[in-house]
């Protein structure tokens, strides 16, 4: 293809190629700093016309690549790096193989891992970048990479996506670090963050996990954060899977060793202040 | 009235897992997973010992425990042969042949 | 702590049963639940559940191997013209539409409202393996 990039995000490499030279340049300045991966890639992505006259005309990114799921809808040019973000985390979700793969965010601290799972728009990716700069080690938002062999947490830190509201609370960080604003996307308006410097230097580093975390960030609700049952967070993570089936019975070993192992507790919080001291509470012990 | 006799797996083809007091569980055959709570699981263990209807995993299970039910034990025992069944964890033993050649398991080993 | 066992799992056994036994040195009782009882749940992993976070994805109604046909208001494809049935939708819904109609909100822009809960109804019909059953089922909040 035209534009290429590529990008080791923990242990997995991306090839990116583009018809259009905007999202791969908007790649290489946000993922500044990042390694190439050495040797073949796991995974490409392809964002091409989604017709042939679409590549000038009113363009159309379609996400294609190794992997690919009918059904999914074009982004218009202008939220190319969305398209990028989107086309990897396709490639994980149908084609990740070596981990068992878990849609959570990530911290370290001490070499203990904690994951924070949940739904989309629960709030852990804000609270995992927000931990992150907070002498926390930031090992991902989106995937957790549980080794199957190991039982280790893997690091997989992309750049985080946060929506208008949790922008705000990121006023302070090196502005390099921020993506450009993307309006109308069907994320609504977002902007991406690079991880912290410390959290790219030690992206091959696994960590061992210590405790899982259901946060629920609701501004109505009250503060509270209670135990929850190890058969319960079996199938909520098997919910969180987008791999735990194609693993078979690696899978499942991996996945019971977790849960009987590590303690989970469901937090909520009001205000992402709180839900940083929820994390920091309830963390160990 | 007894009901059908059912099937298992033998013990080898299951992956089990104890999680505070319910079983995960792995199918190797189906690749499925299951959780289950208890009597299920202590009744795929009684068919471990061969193919048996109600009444008689009844009496395998009252040698080692003491059964408790609200209704008839034969009558529990059915409804969960049942679920059991449904999942694909148990199946009906073939009138014809007592050991259901075409329900082969995964390490080739005739059933009971 | 969960060990994984091949063969007999780690039930309530007592100590001193003799290993892969089965009989317990003393008896625990096994409540064998009411006849109505939930004993056995297969986990049905939505690989769509967790992807649909990642996808941005549309719905053509109804899909394009049924092009032609009518949408009744249950959602059943009928032929075109059926009286009280719908045309199909002029454009795919994106799956924010869909999920924003599952949770009684606005009809999508340029879908006559009644014809929007045909779709929608459509929509609840698909089966795996049909144009659109994954962006449906991502769309679903598990339990």
């Amino acid at each position: 293809m035209k534009h290429r990039f590529e990008l080791r995000v923990g242990p997995v490499g991306f090839r990116i190629g583009s018809a259009w030279r905007g999202p791969v340049e908007a790649l290489r300045r946000l993922y500044a700093g990042y390694p190439q991966p050495e040797g073949v890639c796991d995974f490409t992505v392809r964002l091409e016309p989604e017709r042939p006259w679409r590549r000038a005309l009113r363009p159309s990114v379609a996400l294609r690549g190794d992997y690919m799921l009918p059904g999914a809808a074009p982004l218009a040019l202008a939220h190319g790096l969305l398209a990028a973000e989107m086309g990897m985390n396709l490639q994980m979700a149908l084609g990740q193989r070596r981990f068992l793969l878990l849609h959570a965010a990530a911290v370290e601290r001490e070499g203990k891992a904690v994951l924070l799972t949940g739904h989309s728009g629960a709030g852990k990716s804000t609270l995992a970048a927000l931990l992150g700069e907070r002498g926390w080690r930031f090992m991902g938002d989106e995937f957790a990479l549980l080794d199957p062999e190991s039982g280790l947490l893997h690091p997989f830190p992309r750049a985080v996506s946060l929506k208008n509201e949790s922008l705000a609370l990121f006023g302070g960080v090196d502005p390099a670090r921020l993506g450009p604003v993307m309006d109308g996307t069907p994320k609504g308006t977002i902007r991406h963050l690079r991880p912290p410097a410390g959290a790219v230097a030690r992206m091959l580093e696994p960590a061992q996990p210590v405790r899982i975390l259901f946060p629920r960030f609701d501004p109505d609700a009250a503060r509270d954060a209670r135990e929850v049952g190890a058969a319960e967070v079996f199938v909520r993570l098997t919910q969180a899977s987008t791999n735990y089936v194609a693993l078979g019975r690696r899978g499942f070993v991996a996945l019971t060793r977790l849960v009987s192992s590590v303690p989970a507790r469901a937090i909520d919080y009001a205000t992402s202040e709180e839900g940083v001291r929820l994390v920091e509470e309830h963390w160990r012990g | 009235m007894a009901g059908p006799r059912y099937v298992a797996d033998p013990p080898g083809a299951i992956a089990s897992v104890d999680l505070e007091g319910l079983t995960a569980l792995f199918h190797a055959r189906s690749g499925t997973t299951h959780i289950l709570a208890p009597p299920a699981p202590q009744i795929l263990q009684a068919l471990a010992a061969g193919p048996a209807d109600a009444d008689e995993i009844a009496a395998r299970l009252a040698a080692g425990f003491d059964l408790a039910a609200e209704e008839d034990p034969a009558a529990a025992i059915s409804a969960r042969l049942a679920e059991l069944e449904a999942a694909g964890l148990v199946w009906r033993e073939s009138p014809s042949s007592p050991t259901s050649g075409a329900k082969a398991t995964a390490c080739g080993q005739p059933s009971g | 702590m969960g060990i994984v066992r091949d063969g007999m799992s780690e039930l309530k056994q007592e100590e001193g049963a003799s290993a892969g036994g089965f009989v317990p040195s003393r008896r625990t009782v096994l409540a064998l639940g009411a006849v109505a009882a939930s004993t056995v749940v297969t986990v049905r992993p939505a690989f769509a559940q967790a992807a649909g976070s990642v996808l941005n994805c549309e719905i053509p109604v109804p899909s394009p191997d049924k092009v032609g046909n009518y949408i009744a208001s249950d959602g059943t494809l009928v032929p075109p013209g059926t009286p009280g049935a719908f045309a199909p939708a002029p454009r795919p819904l994106t799956g924010e539409e869909v999920r924003a109609m599952m949770n009684h909100g606005p009809t999508p822009s340029g879908i006559d409202p009644e014809a929007g809960q045909a779709y929608l109804n459509y929509i609840r019909r698909l089966q795996a393996g049909t144009s659109g059953f994954t962006c449906f089922a991502s769309l679903q909040m598990p339990r």
